[in-house]
């Protein structure tokens, strides 16, 4: 079975960096998992999940999607983000629009869909999201949960097959938290995969069926959940021991 | 500023087609401009008063206020027309105050009515449609005339930028008043200087994560979003023809 993600030994520096922030980080991830990605701060995790939407470009290594290897030119990543969505921690950092409905319709035009054909991913995104009865409502508005769940719905309505959420789920209360969780768990039904960098252990130990440790700029380990937990070096690396 | 993003976005004619009601308004700023009669500027005043509170359903009080923080600026620059002050003695009504002359004439005094009653006129005209019309549907109206696309995208970034800075800034001022950095005047003012700096530095780390996240969704030349829809209502011509009418039967007036 091919990988719906393939990160191959990843190399990447930032710009006038000390260190290496990834120093051959690889991950595979097949259809409709739900991955925890764990580890410090620090650890490369966002900085992982830039590379997998091709925001950020390896020094060395390859990043393939459904098995063809990413192309850095126009077409070829926007061919990428049609497969791969990437939701930011700080929703404010993604909404560009005040007007709701026109944030989520940006991805699908983008994607060169007419506009009938946006109007519906538009609806059908945020019903899934259940933001559409905030459709009419200008972002600046919204709760810090609604705004989350408004960025979601922008990134699925390119139906993308992968999801990568950045510590999205920090920060909202446990009504919040149930119902993004619900979302996710809606699309990995559907066959999408939802990869979610957490600092939350008992995310990546209740949720995840699969947990991707960080360290260093390397992904050291990827095991079902119940086995990093088991694990004492896992134990410590995820900082699961006191 | 919030106060009137606030009634744009819940008054009763939210949803009516931005044309019509910039139309209405348009109507009104040209007939107070090309008229240029006292009458006109105030009759527009009530028109655009009853078409805000009465049709639009804005609180009276938001109108008011609207229109009063503009007034200062308004009477300001009255000032210089209606007085004239001069070195020399004046003939007409005059005040000397030391070496100086303040007087003011027959002429000028008509001149500064005229002045005031026409900009009073296209002040009002412009308040009924900033309550009236969240700036969204403004820049999608000048979308749809053609306005160049950079333009458009400035102005949408701007407006959203405005609502997350204002956000920052009222958490670093927060944080900034919870150690004492508003405890006296000189401490004040360092704190709204260091407050200044890091909110200029905190826009643009902002505007590029902002970059990432439009490059992730696809990002392509110009922000493509789209169109609003929005509902016509027939009185909105009626209004604009009774609006025409009577501007032009107050002009007439000698």
């Amino acid at each position: 079975m091919t990988a719906l993600l393939e990160l191959e030994q990843l190399h990447y520096r930032f710009p006038g960096g000390a260190e290496p922030a990834l120093r051959g980080a690889s991950l595979r991830l097949e259809a409709g998992r739900r991955v925890a990605l764990l580890g410090r701060n620090g650890a490369g995790k966002s900085t992982l999940l830039l590379h997998a939407n091709g925001l950020l470009r390896p020094s060395s290594g390859q990043v393939r999607v459904a098995g063809e290897p990413l192309v850095y030119t126009r077409r070829g990543l926007l061919a990428a983000r049609r497969q791969v969505g990437l939701v930011f921690q700080n929703p404010d950092d993604q909404l560009f629009s005040a007007s709701v409905a026109q944030d989520i319709s940006f991805g699908p035009l983008n994607l060169g869909l007419d506009v009938a054909e946006a109007r519906r991913r538009v609806a059908e995104a945020a019903a899934l999201c259940e933001v559409h009865d905030l459709l009419d409502r200008p972002t600046h508005a919204l709760s810090g949960g609604q705004k989350l769940r408004v960025a979601l719905a922008g990134v699925l309505a390119m139906a993308p097959r992968v999801i990568l959420a950045d510590e999205v789920t920090s920060g909202l209360d446990p009504w919040m938290r149930r119902q993004v969780f619900a979302i996710f768990n809606r699309l990995i039904a559907q066959g999408v995969t939802v990869l979610l960098a957490t600092h939350d252990l008992s995310v990546a130990r209740q949720w995840a069926d699969l947990v991707a440790v960080m360290e260093a700029g390397q992904v050291v380990a990827v095991a079902p959940s119940a086995e990093v937990f088991r694990d004492a070096e896992l134990r410590r690396l995820i900082g699961a021991d006191e | 500023m919030h106060i009137i993003d606030r009634y744009a976005y819940s008054n009763a004619i939210r949803e009516l087609d931005p044309a019509q009601k910039g139309g209405l308004a348009l109507i009104a700023m040209l007939f107070c401009l090309a008229l240029d009669h006292p009458a006109v500027g105030l009759l527009t005043l009530v028109w655009m008063f009853a078409l805000a509170t009465l049709w639009a359903q804005v609180p009276a009080r938001a109108f008011g206020r609207a229109l009063l923080a503009e007034a200062p600026f308004l009477l300001l620059s009255l000032v210089g027309v209606a007085l004239s002050v001069s070195l020399a003695p004046l003939v007409s009504p005059a005040l000397q105050l030391g070496p100086f002359w303040i007087g003011s004439s027959a002429e000028s005094l008509a001149l500064a009515t005229r002045l005031f009653t026409r900009a009073l006129g296209c002040a009002a005209a412009l308040n009924f449609l900033i309550l009236t019309t969240p700036l969204l549907d403004l820049i999608e109206l000048l979308r749809r005339l053609r306005v160049p696309e950079t333009l458009i995208d400035l102005m949408s970034l701007t407006y959203r930028a405005i609502f997350v800075l204002l956000e920052s800034l009222q958490r670093m001022a927060t944080a900034q008043d919870a150690r004492l950095g508003y405890a006296g005047p000189w401490r004040a003012l360092r704190s709204a200087g260091l407050l200044g700096s890091q909110l200029f530095l905190d826009a643009y780390r902002r505007s590029q994560r902002l970059q990432m996240a439009l490059e992730s969704r696809g990002l392509a030349g110009p922000l493509r979003v789209l169109p609003l829809d929005y509902r016509r209502d027939r009185r909105a011509r009626w209004f604009g023809a009774a609006l025409a009418a009577s501007l032009l039967l107050a002009g007439a007036w000698r």
